[in-house]
């Protein structure tokens, strides 16, 4: 078995275990009682935003955990990502033989949907068809060793279903005093479905899934909770939709992957963490905060 | 080991060769010019550099065969360098990688090929932190290797910029664009585009832009010249052979404390079944040097840790005069890179652990900003009669 049908295997092997309802209930009670202790000292219209690289820096540099507040500007680091996965998506229908070879076509067309209705499919349009043409190479190229990693991860002809490639990002909003809301983003959502049992490209609402999280360099401390984290908002997210069932992490740069089978427990460590992390970001911005 | 597809006295450019010997045509060069370089005439020797299909075949056919994946053979280097490098730790860094409960990568043979572990629940993360880990790129092992004072004097100081520096920046994004979108146009407007959405060239693209006109034009004329050569030579790449290009690659040894990194110009193949299926070319603007070899080994090395399996070839190709060095992947050759790996990393985290640097005399004592209290770097100079007008690599 080659490593891409190995991980293929892993990541759609059947669920272990199911959350139920109740325990969906005790988790969101759990977060909320915990993150409300943390957030008391921040100052009434305060908010916070959890994602995953926030819960990762909070843990790595607990007296600075925000980065710094740069005015917004696009670099190919941030197109990368979703020109990666349509490109991933246009391989997997088999459009194209590779991803250098869907890169050119996909952003140019692209660029022509938006310039001629107005509709930005990937927000970064107008700032990619005023580039350069060697500047426009570098954000293709970038995103074309991005998907290659994620194309080359998978026995895709493996899945008994297609698996959601990208996809809106889970959002859920803490009823604390003070807004904190949780944002997950995953890449891939794997339908762990039999095969046969559903016809390819159905899925119905209660099927469990897996999800797959890229991420750049090697696998860093709480890598266990940043995974379980991505799950904790999905369930959060929507009662009607079932708690994913795993989630998997790719290093592609490291050749690494890791897997999170998805318990209560699970779910517990997540959410204390996000807690902690809501605590040294108040702790943060406290300490920074100018004296009245 | 190390197969040439060119005569190691050619090479050197026609004197005065260059773009603004001839008319340009649409594509930023000149007919004859690039007829000449085509088919190498624009060489005084009678070598020509491959070109085309037949260098894709240079690069494809090693005259070895291809190795096969034994995750076995790389368990073992991996075991060793685990062992050797924890020893040379300070305590830092070991055990599972978060503490989680799950079976990490270097956990025994029965991990077999795939690196991946799982883990039921997380464990009680936070409690403790990892201090950063010793990260050995290819330039950090070169220069330490050289000579470990001389790293210390210069590892935090930022690099002047200079002319073949530039040139080589550019040609680096040059090739990107060439594998990916098939074509260069304006080789220099290309390259200073590419380089102005790269937030860590920023203070090589001010370089340029400020450059009196004469040394820009001498710029421009050069990675001209290259780009052509580059678009003439470089073959088309089918899409299934999966290229990229600087493609980051990783090797987390001894629990996470060390951590090997390089990043590849350009990765062809698709990841390997059988047998090794990845080449690794390297792009080099400048002269060729016998220590470009030991970068590329030090690749083939953190690529077979972190694939489980070694890519079949590496091999630099040099945009200046078209050559191209190819080195089939062996054993030999990957025990031989993780024993020089070995040596500067220990080397690394001497000087990081504060402990007196070993001055090593070499070909870099002429430039080294602590010659004055070197004593071997002294004694070599005196030696020369003062002058040392060489520069290369150490050990």
């Amino acid at each position: 078995m080659t490593r891409s049908a190995v991980r293929t295997s892993e990541l759609t092997a059947p669920p272990v275990i199911r959350i139920g309802e109740e325990a969906r209930r005790r988790l969101r009670d759990r977060l909320l009682s915990r993150v409300s202790a943390s957030i008391e000292g921040l100052p009434p219209g305060g908010q916070v935003e959890v994602t995953l690289p926030l819960l990762r820096r909070a843990l790595v540099h607990p007296d600075r955990p925000a980065m710094d507040e740069e005015p917004f500007a696009w670099k190919p680091v941030f197109v990368r990502r979703s020109l990666g996965l349509a490109v991933v998506s246009a391989c997997v229908t088999g459009r194209f033989r590779g991803p250098s070879e869907a890169v050119v076509p996909i952003a140019t067309d692209a660029v022509a949907e938006w310039e001629r209705t107005g509709w930005r499919t990937f927000h970064w349009e107008p700032w990619f068809s005023g580039l350069p043409s060697g500047a426009r190479a570098v954000v293709l190229a970038d995103a074309v060793g991005w998907a290659t990693s994620l194309w080359t991860a998978f026995d895709w002809t493996a899945f008994a279903q297609v698996p959601q490639i990208g996809g809106a990002d889970d959002h859920w909003t803490c009823p604390a005093p003070r807004t904190v809301r949780l944002k997950g983003r995953s890449e891939l959502r794997v339908p762990l479905t039999a095969p046969g049992s559903v016809p390819r490209g159905r899925q119905r609402s209660d099927t469990p899934v897996a999800l797959v999280s890229v991420s750049g360099g090697c696998p860093e401390q709480g890598w266990a909770e940043g995974l379980a984290y991505l799950a904790l908002t999905a369930g959060l997210r929507s009662s009607s939709l079932p708690v994913p069932a795993r989630v998997m992490g790719l290093w592609p740069d490291a050749g690494l992957h890791r897997t999170v089978d998805i318990d209560e427990g699970a779910l517990e460590v997540a959410a204390d963490r996000v807690a902690r992390t809501v605590g040294v970001v108040v702790g943060a911005r406290l300490s920074t905060a100018p004296p009245r | 080991m190390l197969q040439m597809d060119v005569d190691r006295r050619a090479g050197n450019p026609r004197e005065g060769g260059g773009r603004s010997q001839s008319t340009s045509d649409s594509h930023g060069g000149s007919r004859s010019r690039r007829e000449e370089i085509a088919c190498g005439q624009a060489w005084s020797h009678p070598w020509r550099p491959l070109a085309g299909p037949a260098l894709l075949e240079r690069l494809r056919v090693t005259g070895r065969p291809r190795p096969k994946v034994d995750p076995e053979f790389v368990l073992r280097l991996r075991r060793h360098l685990d062992a050797e490098l924890a020893t040379g730790s300070t305590g830092e860094g070991h055990g599972d990688v978060d503490g989680a409960p799950g079976r990490g990568p270097d956990a025994g043979p029965g991990v077999g090929p795939v690196s991946g572990s799982r883990a039921g629940a997380p464990g009680p993360g936070g409690t403790f932190s990892r201090p950063s880990p010793l990260v050995v790129t290819r330039d950090r092992l070169t220069r330490v290797l050289a000579c470990e004072a001389h790293y210390v004097a210069t590892e935090f100081g930022e690099r002047t910029p200079t002319p073949a520096m530039a040139c080589g920046a550019m040609i680096d994004v040059l090739l990107r664009q060439l594998v990916c979108v098939g074509s260069i146009g304006d080789p220099m407007a290309d390259g200073l585009a590419a380089l102005s959405v790269d937030d860590h060239q920023r203070g090589l693209l001010s370089w340029i832009e400020q450059l009196p006109p004469r040394d820009r034009e001498g710029l421009r004329a050069e990675v001209e010249r290259q780009a052509e050569g580059l678009q003439l030579r470089w073959p088309a790449l089918e899409p299934g052979w999966l290229p990229r290009t600087h493609e980051a690659i990783r090797a987390q040894l001894a629990g996470g404390s060390v951590e090997l990194s390089a990043r590849v110009d350009l990765a062809i193949g698709r990841p390997a079944e059988d047998e090794a299926s990845v080449a690794v070319v390297e792009i080099k603007s400048g002269a060729r040097r016998p220590g470009h070899r030991v970068d590329l080994h030090f690749y083939a090395l953190v690529e077979a840790v972190r694939s489980w399996a070694p890519p079949f070839v590496v091999a630099t190709y040099y945009t200046m005069t078209g050559e191209l060095d190819v080195d089939p992947v062996t054993d030999e050759l990957l025990v031989e890179a993780a024993r020089r790996t070995l040596i500067g990393a220990r080397a690394l985290r001497r000087v990081a652990d504060g402990i007196e640097p070993v001055r090593s005399a070499g070909t870099l004592c002429g430039w080294c900003a602590v010659l004055p209290e070197c004593g071997p770097g002294r004694e070599r100079l005196d030696g020369l009669g003062g002058r040392d007008t060489t520069r290369g690599e150490g050990r």
